[in-house]
């Protein structure tokens, strides 16, 4: 009976000694009680190197779980990750209204500019519907050019453009063998779609696809991360994120695959979109997002067959043209869109009073700005460089005054390649 | 055993032993248990000493409420420094309150100069005890 008691008593102290020496390695957990919230999450007990994402969207207020998802009292990597939106991804267009929604947030009403979420997912950088109408109308599928198809079914009963709700394409397996390989081999590009393989090619999906960068700005000291974890969102996009898609290459229609460029561009000039088109100095030195505005990037809200039935600018929007002086308007109201855009990414300190130009649809090029010499200055949105943008009227231009539009501006103005 | 300790009283000392740090160890995760504290709740009163440290037309802001305390003509003003758009901590500029996450701006008063945020920033109940302390309820 002793022995027993003494062999029980043993096993009651190597218990206690696990415990112990349990608690003693326990994770102590770092709490965060975001404002916004006001729920205590421990994410930061293992991330807390991580950089703020945005000034937007400080963790203070944000937290992580109200974006990410997740376990926010676990304190085990598994536990902790095993309910996160979108992976590593919560803007991934699959679970970005949980994680971007919100009316405070970005799908808000048109009035308050917050329906970011209803615009991109309904653009045809995600939509892809051009592509897919070309291709199948082609390959007879289709009878006309009408888009029908996108790569996700999508609805915009508010749509302006004549079509307010578009298929998922999902061709049958019986389809002409051209368009399997279309839908098996060319979607790598739209919003949604999983990049091709390869470091320059490399980028997210979602809203992170734009606004996360991954690839590194020539001429910059910006390094990506060794751990591949990118925690960075921006609306300072720049051209080498746009080079991911825009840039690599062109799609065969004869074979229907991806033929990567065989060229290795060295200087900015041909390191920009495709290598047969035609650009003047501003197109090429300037980010995209200098010209290509937050609506012909991301859409209005409707739907639209191709990007030229909602590209706009023009060469004369900034330049005006022999007979005009661009288009401007004065910043009078505080509220106005040009003073949220130029404070998300303050390259130009934009001021009540201030004069810039707009574009003929009234959508504020708010890195521009009157001076009182009468020129116009503009801010490149990445760099931050500053350009005088010079004007059509009072200059030399010989053109034609009923030919302004930009083909016949790059009759003169292209740079040989 | 040689040393005169008998077999029998080696194992009642090594149980009385392992017993005794067993139940010490018992005790005291029953102390931590009993010592453990909950979060304490979140401070609603501040002290902001006495009125004299501010000087009339001075505003002073304290991070740690976050508020700021204006002196005014007719007394004092305490704002709270949480934005009313999504809860980021206004900053004190020279011309007015500004928001550093989405742009908010917000007069002395509080008012919304400039949104996306359209309520005002909350007054906070200032009160002055006999003897000139100025004390800050944020509930």
């Amino acid at each position: 009976m002793r022995r027993w008691l003494l062999i029980a008593s043993g096993l009651l102290l190597i218990v206690l000694s696990v415990i112990v020496w349990q608690e003693s390695h326990r994770i102590k957990p770092i709490a965060l009680i975001p404002s916004l919230t006001g729920q205590v999450e421990y994410c930061l007990t293992c991330h807390s190197n991580l950089a703020q994402i945005s000034s937007s969207h400080p963790v203070q207020t944000f937290g992580c779980v109200i974006c990410h998802g997740g376990e926010r009292l676990a304190l085990t990597a598994d536990l902790a990750h095993s309910t996160l939106r979108g992976g590593a991804n919560p803007s991934d267009y699959s679970v970005v209204q949980t994680s971007c929604g919100g009316a405070n947030c970005h799908s808000g009403p048109a009035s308050s500019y917050s329906d970011h979420i209803q615009r991109a997912t309904t653009s045809i950088q995600e939509t892809y519907a051009g592509a897919i109408a070309s291709m199948l109308y082609t390959f007879g599928a289709e009878p006309d050019l009408n888009a029908r198809f996108a790569t996700s079914a999508v609805q915009a009963p508010g749509s302006t453009s004549g079509i307010t709700s578009l298929s998922l394409f999902a061709p049958a397996p019986s389809s002409n063998p051209a368009i399997l390989a279309f839908a098996s081999n060319c979607l790598n590009c739209h919003i949604s779609g999983q990049p091709l393989p390869g470091a320059k090619y490399f980028h997210f999906t979602g809203c992170a696809a734009c606004h996360t960068p991954t690839q590194i700005v020539p001429g910059t000291n910006q390094t990506l991360p060794p751990t591949g974890q990118i925690h960075k969102l921006t609306t300072a996009i720049s051209y080498t994120q746009c080079d991911t898609c825009h840039n690599r290459g062109n799609y065969d229609l004869r074979t229907m695959t991806f033929q990567a460029r065989q060229d290795q561009p060295t200087d900015r000039l041909h390191d920009y979109y495709q290598p047969i088109a035609q650009f003047t100095s501003c197109e090429y030195q300037l980010d995209c997002i200098d010209c290509h505005t937050r609506v012909e990037a991301m859409g209005d809200g409707s739907l639209y067959r191709q990007e030229t039935d909602i590209q706009y600018i023009q060469c004369k929007t900034c330049h005006g043209t022999l007979a005009d002086l661009p288009q401007t308007k004065t910043m009078t109201d505080p509220n106005d869109l040009a003073f949220r855009l130029a404070q998300l990414n303050p390259v130009v300190d934009l001021k009540l009073g201030d004069t810039i130009l707009v574009t003929s649809k009234e959508e504020p090029l708010w890195n521009t700005r009157l001076l009182s010499d009468g020129t116009y200055e503009l801010f490149d949105k990445a760099a931050g460089a500053q350009y005088t943008i010079p004007l059509v009227k009072g200059s030399g231009c010989q053109q034609d005054p009923s030919r302004q539009d930009s083909a016949s501006c790059h009759l003169c103005h292209s740079v040989r390649r | 055993m040689s040393s005169g300790v008998s077999r029998r009283d080696f194992l009642k000392l090594a149980r009385n032993a392992i017993l005794t740090v067993c139940g010490l160890l018992g005790l005291g995760g029953i102390l931590r248990f009993l010592a453990a504290q909950t979060e304490p709740a979140p401070q609603t009163d501040f002290d902001l000493g006495l009125e004299t440290r501010y000087a009339p037309g001075s505003r002073t802001v304290f991070p740690q409420i976050p508020a700021i305390l204006i002196r005014t003509p007719d007394g004092f003003l305490a704002l709270s420094l949480v934005c009313t758009h999504l809860g980021c901590t206004v900053a004190s500029q020279p011309d007015g309150l500004t928001c550093p996450c989405h742009g908010s701006r917000f007069d002395w008063n509080g008012k919304v100069t400039h949104g996306p945020a359209v309520q005002p920033l909350s007054r906070l109940r200032v009160d002055i005890t006999s003897d000139g302390g100025i004390h800050v309820h944020i509930a």
